[in-house]
């Protein structure tokens, strides 16, 4: 993730604030670095390139532009040891979830959660209707599903997030 | 008194992995949990606080509403549908954040007050018919079976999943439901690895090599099966293993089952109508005759 100098001019020092003012976010200042976090990481143990140590510093150093536009926000297994085991009881899943949802604002979020998010204005589900689950539920005598999403719809279109749109694929 | 619950089938249980549904279904009617379904249920909203935690929670609250409109907790099959819908009905205890949530639902005709109770399906089964219940339930002998636990994150974790139930460092609870049903469970080290079904969407590489690890870790045990209980975890070991398998030059041949079907194994289940076990990948015939049944 770093291979430059850190150019202090170049740092937002209101980022960690913007990150704070979510109730969610709001104990990342107590960070102190100490790695638990990064050590019981499964995705840092398949990609080293993501570190949640390494990522709480930068919101706290006010690296804005590098966290929001790292590709590696978007790769947690959301399996919270992170959380669970933080000694000053930051919430580093939400941290990241906060952190994502800046990046989606700005036009970084992965085309798979936009979409799950427009199908489930559809049908109620992240999935379409196939005929082939279906016609398995039948079988099986299983009840149908309702497969509507308008109410669901009503409440997303609430929140803008419908207007997000995905960052190109590379 | 019968424990009754409306049933959260979350999104990819009743579309993947039916097996799980048919399952439950039949170990709850034979165990005296009344199962009310509520076909307005919607996605729990666990992927949409990725671009948005208030789309979530809306989505989130907007279950739990239908729940208590009808008086009734939620059992989820789903372990991160637990974890969300847990997670948001915490967060709702807030008076503020009820308001401001209220507002939004009130749009869609709809009120939370808070009073919606969530558990995973395995802990209503722990602690509402209980492990005593299931070894003098158990008919079949599973005596032969080693079993590799696998308890999924949202199972245990964030917090308040476990709370005066089991510990997320150190579980139990899924190693006692599987001896209850007297086949053995084993210790292994890679126990708590996560699934890694969350990255899927964006990184089947990086899944791939999650599931591999665990995989890994198992071959040469003695183990007979994996048991787990989500059926994202399904989809990532037993759904995803022949890829895996040829991706990394392995052979992995690990059938997986989901707890409930375990336990109507025990007690005494067609494996195929009740259990939907012809539907599991990889093949558990090799199980069955171990246990003396055919599919």
């Amino acid at each position: 993730m770093l291979d430059e100098p850190i150019r202090v001019s170049k740092l937002d020092p209101n980022f960690k604030l913007e990150v704070i003012a979510h109730e969610a976010a709001r104990d990342i200042t107590a960070c102190f670095s100490c790695g638990t976090c990064t050590a019981g990481c499964p995705i840092h143990e398949a990609y080293p390139e993501y570190d949640p140590r390494k990522m709480a510093r930068m919101v706290n150093l006010g690296m804005r532009e590098r966290v929001l536009s790292s590709p590696y926000i978007w790769y947690c297994a959301t399996c919270h040891n992170c959380e669970q085991r933080c000694p000053q009881n930051v919430k580093f899943f939400s941290v990241l979830n906060v952190l994502k949802n800046m990046a989606a604002k700005e036009g970084y979020a992965p085309p798979s959660w936009v979409n799950q998010t427009k199908q489930v204005m559809k049908t109620g589900i992240v999935f379409a209707t196939e005929e082939a689950w279906v016609k398995k539920r039948e079988e099986l005598s299983l009840r149908p599903l309702k497969g509507d999403g308008k109410e669901a719809a009503k409440l997303i279109q609430l929140t803008d997030v419908d207007k997000i749109e995905p960052r190109a694929q590379s | 008194m019968m424990s009754r619950y409306a049933i959260f089938l979350g999104c990819t249980t009743p579309t993947r992995v039916p097996q799980y549904e048919l399952s439950t279904r039949w170990i709850c009617k034979r165990l005296g949990i009344e199962l009310i379904d509520i076909e307005d249920f919607v996605c729990c909203g666990s992927n949409q606080i990725n671009i948005s935690m208030e789309a979530g929670l809306l989505l989130s609250a907007m279950n739990l509403a239908y729940a208590e409109a009808r008086d009734l907790d939620i059992v989820a099959l789903c372990a991160a549908c637990a974890g969300v819908l847990t997670e948001a009905a915490e967060e709702l205890k807030t008076q503020a954040v009820r308001d401001r949530i209220n507002k939004q639902l009130s749009t869609i005709g709809l009120e939370y007050n808070g009073k919606t109770q969530v558990k995973h399906v395995s802990r209503v089964i722990y602690e509402d018919i209980g492990l005593d219940k299931i070894r003098k339930e158990a008919k079949r002998d599973l005596s032969r079976l080693q079993v590799a636990p696998h308890y999924g994150c949202h199972y245990l974790k964030p917090g308040c999943m476990s709370e005066g139930f089991d510990e997320p460092d150190n579980p139990k609870t899924l190693h006692e439901l599987i001896s209850a049903t007297g086949a053995s469970s084993i210790e292994y080290e890679t126990l708590d690895l996560c699934c890694g079904g969350k990255t899927f969407p964006n990184s089947q590489d990086l899944a791939h090599s999650l599931i591999a690890r665990k995989l890994d870790n198992l071959e040469g045990k003695e183990v007979d099966c994996m048991v787990l209980q989500c059926q994202t975890c399904y989809l990532m070991y037993a759904a995803q293993q022949k890829k895996v398998s040829e991706k990394f030059g392995k052979q992995y041949n690990m059938p997986v089952l989901l707890y409930p079907q375990l336990l109507g194994l025990a007690i005494g289940a067609d494996p195929v109508a009740d259990l939907g076990l012809n539907l599991n990948t990889p093949s558990v015939d090799k199980l069955l005759a171990k246990i003396g049944n055919d599919l």
